[in-house]
């Protein structure tokens, strides 16, 4: 009895002692020194934690300000910054680089206004072009400052069209000969079905956008239109509008009607572990995020790029991405932070940051000339008239903008993917979305 | 059915066997099975010695053109992996998981094993109980507390949790020494061993299988977790292997280096496969009533 309790008290003994020499370490650098260091919360991949080279640079600049950049793996981002935030260890400096967008981080109040802090700050100045600033201002007052700007292209096999024997889809937004329909007439020349896999191979793969803004395309809307200044909250759902049934129809038409674009499961048995068929060659024309281009070098067939063609109806034809800088409510140093932002879309160092990055483009329009020429094999002229098309022609992504996207986009995912395989039809399938997200809608946007 | 000859030159006995058609046929089978078990390791092996180019290539390489035994060296010359030092780094806070789980969750378990008191019962129901709460309920707590101890960024938040044992291993060990005979200690008490030797002289070299299996399950929990080191961790130099791993994938806009990332894969088995290899024996050994009549 009595070894018992010996034994229990030292016990108690031992780890109160050892928690008592732990939390002795913990107030070091009380001291307070002109010093301030900033946080550069960002994703840990080499395109986005390059900022880590440009900081000695910034230091010389600011000797009072110190950059500190803390990292995360892309599915991890968003845990990491939420408990960062919920234990008032938020970072400084951050983007949406997770899942979620600027609404969403805005509805959240995580977002800070930076107005006062960037009143001498002119877009003009930097050449970043007033429509790109004005995405992040809400009642005049600005929560972020772009910084990286992706569009959407078409990327095409040259290897495949000269096997055709068809000419080259042009880099010019204005040329209306290339439309719709001619791509479709270009897809169905270019298309080998075959139960081979290693003979199959498609027209075209139409990866416009996430799926809700497809229609878009097609001058179709699936959210009206006060979604864009409200905040991110649609108050109406199209789904059952005849030109948004139209626009999923003729979309995934291509796939089971007209045959020219890949099935999922052919695409998943093609592309394997790279999520995109077009790397494997089996793809001609492919729709997507200029992002695709960075790895061009690394292709097994000669890459081209073209504007995405002319629309039947209305008149986007472009996805934009545009990445911007934000400063954390929560954040102490808000005068600096701005600062750093400032440093970073400088020409000198947005031309900087392309090669650093391996091929981000800069939202610096001066410096995007230098981007332009960064890619090896592809004329610059038509890539910078591809991107500036792009930019006339183009719409920010929904899910930059609209609140919740990531449930959002999750429920597009699931339900679509029975008309995707080619179970289901459009027709059955979007009014059971449209009462879904109402829904949800209902439930998140209370 | 068999033949026995006498290979007179090797002097050794030669049962020579019809094999049956349905022996064949299992044999088959089983071959069968064998290579689609083994294909993904295959896959794995090939792949890391893929340049990007032919990673790329359709239909894909079964055994590389050219091996581009290049992809460890990168991983290891690479200052932007740091994968050494993120090996390095997994090894530390594996051995000292495996360390503190097995001496705090061991010293424990003996305790509600060898006495029984008021309330022990309640106690270890206690323990138990906080086998229910998910990880992401105490993260935030659990961040704070660390945060408030100056520890954020660095090792010591992975490791000291283990120091003070796990409900899991607690209750394995529990059950385990519970059925070491009372004759033991009673023998060991009229030999006049203190209650600290009767733990450590008698019940820890007794309980070897046990040992090994809270060894070898904590080593890999802490081998394969994420996203505890995700939350505390700041600095790359700090990064453990899951961590590093996961940022070769997490660029939405690049092409994933996957020869690299099964280069990586390989290399971070191995520890397992050590591990697995050397506890093994002990799982064998354990014949614990030796002794006793």
């Amino acid at each position: 009895m009595k070894n018992k309790k010996w034994l229990s008290i030292t016990a108690i003994l031992a780890l109160s002692m050892f928690a008592t020499a732990c939390s002795n370490g913990g107030n070091e650098g009380s001291g307070k020194e002109k010093q301030v260091t900033i946080t550069h919360y960002t994703i840990d991949s080499p395109d986005r934690t390059f900022v880590e080279k440009l900081i000695p640079e910034f230091e010389a600049k600011h000797p009072n300000i110190k950059v500190k950049v803390t990292k995360a793996p892309y599915e991890q981002f968003d845990s990491k910054l939420q408990s960062s935030i919920a234990a008032k260890n938020a970072p400084d400096v951050t983007s949406h680089w997770g899942y979620g967008g600027f609404m969403e981080y805005y509805n959240k109040d995580m977002l800070m206004d930076m107005t006062p802090y960037f009143e001498d700050f002119k877009a003009a100045d930097y050449n970043i072009p007033e429509d790109v600033m004005n995405i992040y201002k809400v009642d005049g007052k600005t929560y972020g400052i772009p910084l990286n700007s992706y569009v959407t292209v078409m990327l095409y096999n040259k290897d495949l069209f000269d096997k055709a024997g068809l000419p080259y889809p042009p880099t010019d937004y204005e040329d209306k000969s290339w439309t719709f329909d001619k791509m479709v007439e270009y897809a169905k020349k270019l298309t080998v079905d075959s139960e081979n896999l290693e003979e199959a191979q498609y027209g075209v793969d139409f990866g416009f956008g996430e799926r809700d803004q497809r229609p878009q395309y097609f001058g179709a809307n699936v959210y009206s239109d006060d979604t864009w200044t409200n905040g991110g909250k649609p108050t109406e759902i199209n789904l059952t509008k005849p030109d948004v049934i139209d626009a999923y129809k003729t979309l995934y038409g291509l796939i089971h009607d007209l045959k020219v674009s890949p099935t999922p499961a052919f695409s998943q048995s093609v592309s394997g572990q790279f999520g995109d068929p077009f790397l494997s060659g089996k793809i001609a024309m492919s729709v997507v995020g200029s992002w695709s281009l960075a790895a061009a070098a690394d292709f097994n067939f000669k890459v081209g790029v073209a504007a995405v063609p002319v629309s039947p109806k209305g008149d986007v034809r472009s996805v934009l991405y545009v990445d911007p800088l934000f400063v954390l409510k929560d954040s102490k140093h808000p005068k600096e932070a701005a600062e750093w932002i400032k440093f970073l879309v400088t020409t000198e160092i947005q031309e900087k940051s392309i090669e650093l990055s391996g091929g981000n483009p800069p939202v610096n329009q001066a410096a995007a000339e230098k981007y332009y020429s960064n890619f090896e094999g592809i004329d610059p002229a038509g890539i910078k008239q591809v991107f500036e098309g792009a930019y006339k022609y183009g719409f920010e992504s929904y899910n930059h903008l609209i609140s919740n996207y990531s449930q959002i986009n999750e429920l597009f995912i699931n339900e679509l993917s029975g008309v995707e395989n080619g179970k289901q039809k459009v027709e059955d399938v979007l009014p059971v979305i449209e009462q879904k997200l109402k829904d949800l809608l209902a439930r998140v946007n209370k | 059915m068999s033949e026995v000859t006498h290979d007179a030159s090797s002097k050794r006995i030669i049962v020579k066997r019809k094999l049956k058609l349905s022996q064949i046929v299992g044999f088959l089978i089983l071959l069968a099975v064998t290579i689609t078990m083994l294909s993904p390791v295959w896959f794995m092996l090939s792949t890391s010695l893929k340049t990007t180019k032919e990673m790329l290539m359709f239909p894909p390489t079964i055994i590389p053109k050219v091996f581009a035994w290049e992809n460890f060296r990168e991983l290891f010359t690479n200052t932007e992996i740091k994968f050494g030092q993120q090996y390095k780094n997994s090894l530390i806070v594996g051995i000292f998981t495996v360390i503190g789980t097995v001496l705090s969750s061991s010293f424990v378990a003996f305790g509600f094993a060898r006495y029984k008191g008021k309330g022990s019962g309640l106690m270890f129901m206690l323990v138990l109980s906080t086998l229910m709460l998910p990880y992401p309920a105490i993260m935030i707590p659990q961040f704070l507390l660390f945060m408030n101890l100056g520890l954020h960024d660095s090792l010591l938040p992975l490791i000291l949790p283990a120091f003070f044992g796990s409900a899991y291993m607690i209750f394995l060990l529990r059950q385990f020494f519970s059925t070491l005979p009372d004759e033991l200690y009673n023998a060991g008490r009229i030999d006049g061993c203190s209650e600290f030797r009767l733990y450590w002289n008698i019940t820890l070299p007794l309980a070897g299988p046990a040992l090994a299996t809270v060894a070898i399950f904590s080593f890999i929990w802490s081998w394969n977790d994420l996203l505890t080191p995700v939350l505390y961790l700041d600095s790359q130099e700090n990064f453990t292997l899951p961590v590093g791993m996961a940022a070769m994938l997490s660029s939405k806009f690049r092409l994933a280096p996957w020869n690299l990332l099964m280069a990586a894969s390989i290399l971070s088995v191995l520890p397992i496969i050590v591990l697995f290899a050397v506890a093994q024996k002990r799982f064998v050994e354990g014949i614990v009533l030796t002794g006793i009549k």
